[in-house]
């Protein structure tokens, strides 16, 4: 037996389910972010959600270097200035650059220099 | 490109916004032209009029259809990317040469000086006119160290006005059409490197705030969105 609950949308509330990258009307949350995991795209998730998500079980891995960042959660379409970042694993390279990667790089200098050749 | 930070220290603003055209990722995105269908267009290798932020995804799909793109057809998915929109936001981008982005071209030095304030190569500074850019050695006796260039009268000379020690026949050096606070830099074709071999000051109203001076497939530039649509005066 399916028990079926009424949701009765408000237009304000049917004007925010539509904006871009908001999740869609009648989406449940968790498959709306699975969606948005498939297709490698960035993940924003608010406070209240991200412990709800498990980004090393998709390939994604969380910004460390900025803790929060300002955006609208994808889990409940809220904008939260406290927001974390996902991004995918293999693509974060392409657009990010760590400490962690210039410090190895400045390591790297320092010897090729000691070597004589940069 | 990359994203590194913002000038403010402030934390990335991430929006999502629909797209005009297919986008790549790490690229910066402008403003969509008028009566273009999305928010978000792609810049060109010589302008970021309008600029509204770096690219984050790239609407790559893992299903065998492969990457989800922007469509006009009904019924398909909306292309929207992730963009990061901060108008003080540093960017990080390679230094190449060649539009298609091959590594920095390593020159040598022919005639040694030894007053250090010249260094004399196999190929022109001249044109592309590289002076107020930037030189600096990869072997020798001034190994890492760098130089603004303050003249390049001669084709293949370039003169700096602080001496390096005496350099001798060679050694290697590295130069560039880049250097602090110059405005002007011509991207790659695939829109996430800068072109060296292009004269200084030349091409996307981005503005250079630091360099990483290393080797010809590892040096950086750090830059600023100066064509970006947010901090756009209105009359």
């Amino acid at each position: 037996m399916n028990l079926l609950i009424k949701h009765d949308w408000t237009a304000a509330e049917l004007l925010k389910e539509s904006e871009a990258g908001g999740k869609k009307r009648n989406r449940v949350a968790g498959g709306w972010i699975a969606d948005l995991a498939a297709q490698k795209k960035v993940i924003t998730l608010c406070p209240l959600c991200t412990g709800k998500f498990n980004p090393a079980r998709v390939q994604y891995r969380k910004e460390k270097e900025f803790p929060v960042c300002q955006a609208t959660c994808d889990g409940c379409s809220t904008f939260d200035i406290r927001c974390s970042l996902y991004i995918y694993d293999e693509l974060y390279r392409q657009v990010r650059s760590t400490a962690d990667e210039r410090r190895e790089l400045n390591r790297h200098r320092a010897a090729r220099i000691k070597r004589g050749f940069l | 490109m990359q994203y590194l930070g913002n000038l403010s220290a402030s934390t990335p603003i991430i929006k999502k916004y629909k797209a005009s055209a297919a986008q790549l990722i790490g690229t910066v995105v402008i403003k969509s032209a008028a009566n273009a269908s999305g928010q978000i267009s792609t810049s060109t290798t010589t302008s970021i009029a309008n600029a509204l932020g770096h690219v984050l995804d790239n609407g790559m799909g893992n299903a065998a259809s492969g990457p989800i793109s922007y469509s006009t057809t009904q019924g398909a998915d909306e292309a929207i990317f992730g963009v990061i929109v901060n108008p003080d936001q540093i960017l990080r981008a390679q230094m190449v040469t060649g539009a298609t982005g091959t590594a920095i071209t390593a020159d040598a030095i022919v005639t040694a000086s030894s007053n250090g304030l010249t260094f004399v190569g196999g190929t022109s500074v001249a044109s592309p006119d590289m002076d107020e850019g930037i030189v600096w050695y990869t072997s020798g006796a001034n190994v890492g160290k760098s130089r603004k260039i303050t003249s390049t009268g001669a084709t293949v000379t370039g003169t700096v006005i602080v001496p390096f020690a005496a350099n001798a026949v060679g050694d290697t050096f590295q130069y560039a059409g880049v250097n602090i606070g110059l405005q002007g830099v011509t991207l790659t074709t695939d829109l996430t490197k800068v072109r060296t071999d292009i004269a200084i000051a030349t091409g996307a109203t981005f503005s250079i705030l630091d360099l990483e001076l290393f080797g010809t497939g590892d040096s950086y530039v750090h830059l600023l969105l100066g064509g970006n649509a947010w901090l756009q005066v209105q009359s």
